[in-house]
Order: structure tokens, then sequence, then C-alpha cells
């Protein structure tokens, strides 16, 4: 009785003639993620096998496979000869921990397999009752638990109970590649991770602005972004120094346009940037409404200094939504240390909640733009995680 | 580097380190073993808590070793009394606050008696509270971590025992021990100090127990330590404490005089249209708090960090309860509050140091002031 895991996919079944392509994506995805693991990679008629694999490995392989984007569920499954002897030793097993109502569903690619498959849900059934009747029963709609028998052509049986969801979405790099501004806050991280999950694969741009944000800040992104790169295969980070910018923007312009302006720089370093690394999208963490630099005015503003789409995964969420995603791809905790912020120094006490375009472009226009951008990316570090 | 820092920690001293190696080398056995060499360790660590209690100048205490100032704290304030009513101040460090604010999360009667401008706990009040409630514990710190406020505890200590003799006092010692001249008077039942406050390592910590009063465990297992604090010891941390407090009390008065000194450089240079001196005159010589006002400590730390000089913002600033609530309980307000900064001595500090801190303080929060002003 040898185990294996069966790995499921979703929406790449819609697609058509370039189904091939996505596959081989996530398919690749997969080795790459579990690269240094021993173990054997069979693909199977729109499923993936991982085969092979030290037991002691199971739940790092796992935890692994829940976090590539593509994957649907994963089930762990005990292979058998086609034999219901064999097939039956397997279910027996499975079930030992089992409690409640259950039924077998058997599915028979193997169609020179007897008996059918009705006759050998209802033989395995029946046996199961026999070793385990006191704690389980019979419920063909709506069990607890279900005992899937799969009969495959090449002899041999999997068999398995659990059936584990993953994160769904597109494989990374299916949908190109994009730039995420990160700021340490709660939102964009959650961002980036939602996106990735949609297949686009990510670089991310920070605005450091020492001695007005710490190293410990720069650590907390670092961290950050280390966990959404879990979801990204990898990522690279950009911290630029926003010092300067920052200085100057409050010295010659009107205070309640601090962040307007502020925000309007970020989009231009992000899009320069994201040119020269050949992505095609800046993703923002921004939530309609959610702060000053939210509404729909301020989007406008800094809207309007970039040709690049802006794609913004969480317009529509709520605060609390984005905490429970944040949770579930744990980067709450380190979201919420409290670091200075890059934003919070220079805030204003009345920021314009509805900032005049016009206006702000005059304001604006005492800057040198180009020149304050061409020097911050004179100093642009680079992280690979 | 300039190091201003030292009320977070201090450089270990090489000589005592250097003394307590052979610990770390042929002399490693489990003090608890009934082999030469485990109870030649053990006679070590008694020894060390000998050193200690002479520092103290008592002979009336007994020495429980630890893993560090927060678990000494944790130790007084949990151990000895299991209910009643337990009372602190407002300028303690988080230790003693936070364990405050979990007896009364577990049911039990707690009071936080206000400060006086200096940082000192307003003795008035205490004295009035511990009259008027029937108090079972009270803990007052012997230095303010914050504000280098000193509190006179064998006085406090005192006056609480003639209201009421069966009341636990404690006060938690860790920037006052090797640091501030002062014999431990009886009346202290319970005294938190730790090693790497005294160019010793962090990993050792004491509570000072008077001898005869009874407490419960914090950690079970093994019973070392009279079956108070289980855990095999960590004697060369224990025996470089115990060199370290040496070294300091051969020169305690000294020492004093002579961080005094550099104290009162800064308080005299640091230009005062920038920075309000937060604490009081007759303050720990060890601890300056200023504020430069209107800005962030911790941006003003940063921005030091560049210049190669390191002080302490007075707690980690974060955008919500960003402000230290010792200093807030001081009476300051936001502006002030905003703008907190440690500076902490060591007798490691020379003057020449202290020149070209106050320089670079002066320069760079004037031109900060100007850029965020």
């Amino acid at each position: 009785m040898e185990n294996a895991i069966i790995i499921r996919y979703c929406e790449i079944h819609l697609k058509g003639k370039n189904r091939g392509y996505f596959e081989k994506m996530l398919k690749e995805n997969i080795k790459r993620s579990l690269k240094g693991i021993n173990f054997t990679f069979t693909t199977m008629h729109s499923r993936y096998l991982i085969e092979n694999f030290d037991e002691n490995d199971y739940d790092l392989i796992t935890n692994k496979l829940q976090k590539i984007a593509g994957i649907h569920t994963y089930s762990r499954a005990l292979v058998v000869d086609s034999n219901l002897d064999d097939i039956f030793e397997a279910a027996k097993l499975l079930c030992e921990d089992k409690e409640g109502t259950f039924k077998v569903a058997t599915n028979r690619a193997d169609k020179t397999f007897t008996p059918s498959s009705m006759e050998t849900s209802m033989i395995l059934g029946g046996k199961l009752l026999d070793v385990y009747g006191g704690k389980i029963k019979v419920q063909v709609k709506n069990p607890d638990f279900t005992v899937n028998v799969d009969i495959r052509e090449d002899g041999k049986t999997f068999v398995y109970t659990d059936v584990v969801h993953c994160l769904s979405g597109m494989p990374v790099g299916s949908a190109g590649k994009g730039l995420l501004l990160i700021s340490g806050g709660i939102d964009s991280p959650v961002a980036g991770y939602m996106t990735c999950k949609r297949g686009m694969k990510l670089d991310c741009i920070h605005f450091h602005s020492f001695p007005y944000t710490g190293e410990a800040a720069k650590e907390k992104v670092i961290e950050l972004t280390k966990k959404v790169g879990e979801y990204n295969g990898g990522i690279n980070l950009f911290v630029v120094s926003f010092t300067h910018i920052q200085e100057a923007i409050h010295k010659h312009c009107p205070e309640e346009f601090m962040i307007t302006i502020m925000r309007r720089f970020m989009m231009r370093i992000a899009e320069r940037l994201a040119k020269q690394q050949g992505d095609q999208a800046i993703i923002t963490g921004e939530s309609l409404g959610q702060v000053a630099s939210q509404t729909i005015e301020s989007i406008t503003s800094s809207n309007s200094v970039v040709t690049m789409p802006v794609l913004r995964p969480l317009i529509a969420f709520d605060k609390l939504d984005i905490i429970e995603i944040s949770r579930k791809i744990d980067t709450y905790e380190t979201s919420i240390l409290p670091y200075e912020d890059c934003c919070t120094v220079f805030l204003p006490k009345f920021p314009a909640i509805k900032p005049n375009l016009e206006r702000v472009i005059r304001a604006e226009s005492k800057l040198d733009i180009e020149g304050l951008i061409d020097e911050a990316f004179k100093k642009v570090e680079k992280y690979v995680f | 580097m300039m190091y201003f820092d030292n009320a977070a920690t201090t450089c270990p001293s090489r000589s005592a380190l250097d003394k307590a190696q052979q610990f770390n080398n042929e002399k490693f056995f489990n003090p608890s073993t009934l082999y030469s060499g485990g109870l030649n360790c053990a006679r070590e660590i008694k020894s060390a808590k000998e050193t200690i209690l002479k520092c103290l100048g008592t002979s009336n205490h007994e020495v429980i070793f630890t893993s560090c100032g927060s678990e000494s704290d944790n130790m007084a304030i949990f151990c000895a009394r299991q209910r009643g009513v337990f009372v602190t101040d407002k300028g303690e460090h988080s230790a003693v606050y936070q364990s405050f604010l979990e007896l009364k999360n577990r049911g039990l009667q707690i009071e936080f008696i206000d400060l006086n401008p200096d940082g000192t706990v307003d003795e008035e009040k205490l004295y009035n509270y511990v009259k008027n409630s029937r108090v079972d514990f009270v803990s007052i710190a012997h230095v303010g971590n914050e504000t280098g406020a000193i509190n006179d505890i064998n006085k406090i200590a005192k006056k609480i025992k003639s209201i009421n003799k069966d009341i636990i006092f404690h006060s938690d010692g860790v920037q006052a021990f090797g640091k501030i001249p002062y014999r431990l008077s009886q009346d202290i039942d319970l005294y938190s100090i730790s090693a790497h406050k005294i160019n010793a390592l962090k990993g050792v910590g004491a509570l000072i127990k008077r001898k005869n009063l009874s407490i419960k465990p914090l950690i079970f297992g093994g019973g070392q330590e009279n079956g108070l604090r289980s855990g095999t010891e960590n004697v060369f941390g224990i025996k470089v404490f115990e060199f370290a407090a040496i070294e300091k009390y051969d020169n305690l008065q000294n020492n004093y005089e002579y961080v005094k000194s550099i104290k009162a450089y800064f308080e005299e240079n640091l230009d005062r249209a920038l920075f309000k001196i937060i604490s009081a005159p007759n303050s720990s010589p060890y601890i300056l708090t200023i504020s430069a006002v209107g800005l962030r400590g911790e941006v003003v730390m940063h921005s030091m960090e560049e210049f190669g000089l390191i002080v302490g913002n007075g707690s980690a600033c974060s955008s919500k309860n960003r402000f230290s609530r010792v200093i807030e309980a001081c009476g300051y307000k936001n502006d002030v509050l905003d703008g907190v900064i440690r500076i902490s001595f060591s007798t490691f500090n020379s003057i020449n140091e202290a020149k070209n801190a106050v320089e670079i303080l002066n320069n760079t929060v004037k031109k900060l002031k100007g850029i965020l002003g």
C-alpha cells in the first residue's frame, strides 16, 4: 500500500485550446515549489499525482501545495492493486478514525474491472459496516464523509476520503507581471496575494524615508514581502528612498495636499520601475473611502499621472474582510507591528479628502518632479527572496 | 559608535567575562550534581549570592537567581500574595505595569497611584490609599526606567509598614542596582535586579527576598534556588553578574559622580530652545529624559543613528498609543510626549563623547525642526 497525493485544478478546465499552456505552467510551479524534496510527479487526466515521497515530508509538501495558485484541491490517497481485497484494506484503514454517516463512491476508468462501480461500492460499504458498524452509518445523500475508490486503467486503485481545498485561482505567471506597492500596512500584502492568486507574477516596491521611518519599518516590509512571495514563487522587492521627495513636498506644497502629492510621486516612480522590470500593471491595496487618500477624487488624482493599468483588488472590500484574508495568509500579525509608517510622520492634520486636480497640479508645479524622481532612482535597493 | 542607551542594556565588561570564562569551559558542570565539579559550581553560585547581598548592604535578605528583571518582577507580584488588594504607581516598567493588569484580569483589585511631575510617586496619595483600603501588596520602583526618578523606597516602605506591617513591599531596582548608592532596608520584602544593566549579560536577573518571607515559585521543576526557581542555573551568567557587580560597587560613588558630570554636560549644553528636559534635577544621574518638542522621538533617534549616536526613545513608537504612559502620567501634553528621547549613561561614556553627542543632537534637531516645522 503506497501513499500518494492527488492534486486537482479547477478553472483551468474552462480553458479551451490553450489549456495545455496553463497546465504546463501549474505543473512547473508545483515542481519549483517542491524543489529539494524527493518525490515523483505524474500527470493523470487533468490531475497531478505526487508519489514516492518520504512520509515525514507529507506536511511540508501539503503546506506548500496550499500556497500554489491554480490548485483547487488535493487528497491524500492510498494506492493499491486493483482487487477488492486490497481496496477494502485501504478503505478500512482510512475509516479507522472516522465517525458518522458515509458512502462509497466508485469510479472505474478501467471498465474491465468487475464487479461494476455500483456493486463495488455496495460490497465495500457492506464490509466497512461489518467492521465499524457501531460508529458509521450509510447515508447516500450528504454523508459526513465519502470513501472514494478510483480504479485506474493501469491496474492501480486510489482510495481516499478527505478533499482539502486550496487557493484555486490561476497559475502564477499565466497572467503577466505586475508591480505591487507594499506599505507595511494590512491591505497591500492582501492585494498582492489576491493578484498573484489570479496568476499575475509580482514584483514589489516600497517607499522608505529614513530617518522618518526606521530600520524596523523596513524589516517589517521585508517580512511581509516574503510572505507574499510564498504565493508568488519567490519575489523581488525594490526599496526606494522617499525622504527628499517628502521633504520637498512638505516644504513647497500646501499641507492639505501632502498625501495627495506623495501618492502621485509614488505612482510615477512605480510606473517607471514597472517599465524597467517588464511589469504590465501597478497593484495597490486601495479600498474605496478607507482613508483620505482613497476617496474617488484622491484616486483620480494619483491615477492621472500614469498610463499603465492600476489594479486595485480590494477596492470594494470592507476592512474586516481584508483583515480576515490577512489572517488567513499570516500577514496580519506582522502588519500591525507598531513601526512608523512612511505616511504618518508627514500626515497633515486636515488632509484634502476631495483634492481638486487642477489645484493639486498647480501646487505640484513648484517642484522639480523629474529631478526628484531621478534622484530617488539613484538610491534603489533590490532584495530577492 | 557613541552609545547612550545604557538604560536599555549595557556593553558587557570584558574583565568580568574573562574571569567567568572558566565556567563556560572546564567548570561547565550542573550545580545540582553531587560530584565535586557540580558541588564547586553550587559553591560559586552561593558566593555570587553573598556578593550581591554585600553590594546591597544587607544580611536580612536572600537571593533567588532568575532569567531577567521581568521574571523577578513577575515572581514578586504573582508569588508573594495570591489574593487581596495590590497597589503600584503609574511610573512602573511594563514588567510591573502589565503584571498588575493581569492581576486585574484575574479578578484582583489593583490601584495605580499618581505620579508627581518629576516622575516620583505621589507619596501622600499612596499613604492615604494604604490607610483607607485593606492593601496587601505594594510595588514602587526604586528608579523609574523612563524618567530616572528616584523614589526613596526605604522611607516609603517604612511608612507603609507602619500603617500595616503585613503589607508586602516590592521594589523594581533594575535601574538602581550597581548605580545608586543605597542599602536595602529590611522593610523591603522583595527587590528585583538585572545583570545586563550593569555591564553583565542578558539572561540573568535576581529577586532579593527578605528571609523568612514565604513565597511560591513561578517556575516548578528540579527544585533549584531552594525550590523557588527551578531550572538549571546559568552559572556563567551568574558569575559574570557577580564580577560585574564587584566592579560596580568597588567604585560606586566615583562612578556616580562621574556619570553625574556627563549628565550635567548634557543638561547644560543641550539647546533649551529645542529640547525640554523632563528628568528632574534630583533624578538618577544615569538617565536623562528630554523631549524634542514637536518632533517624533523615533525620527530623532533614527537621525542620530546616521552619525553613529545611539540614543533611546522612551518607548516603541507606533501610530496608536505612541505616547509613553509614564511621561504622560507626569502631566505632559502631546507635543512633548511625541518627542521623548531617553539618553542614558554608563561609566564607559567619555566627556568627549558627550560633547559630540550634544553637538549632533543640537544640530540635527534644529535641522529637522527646519524641515518639519
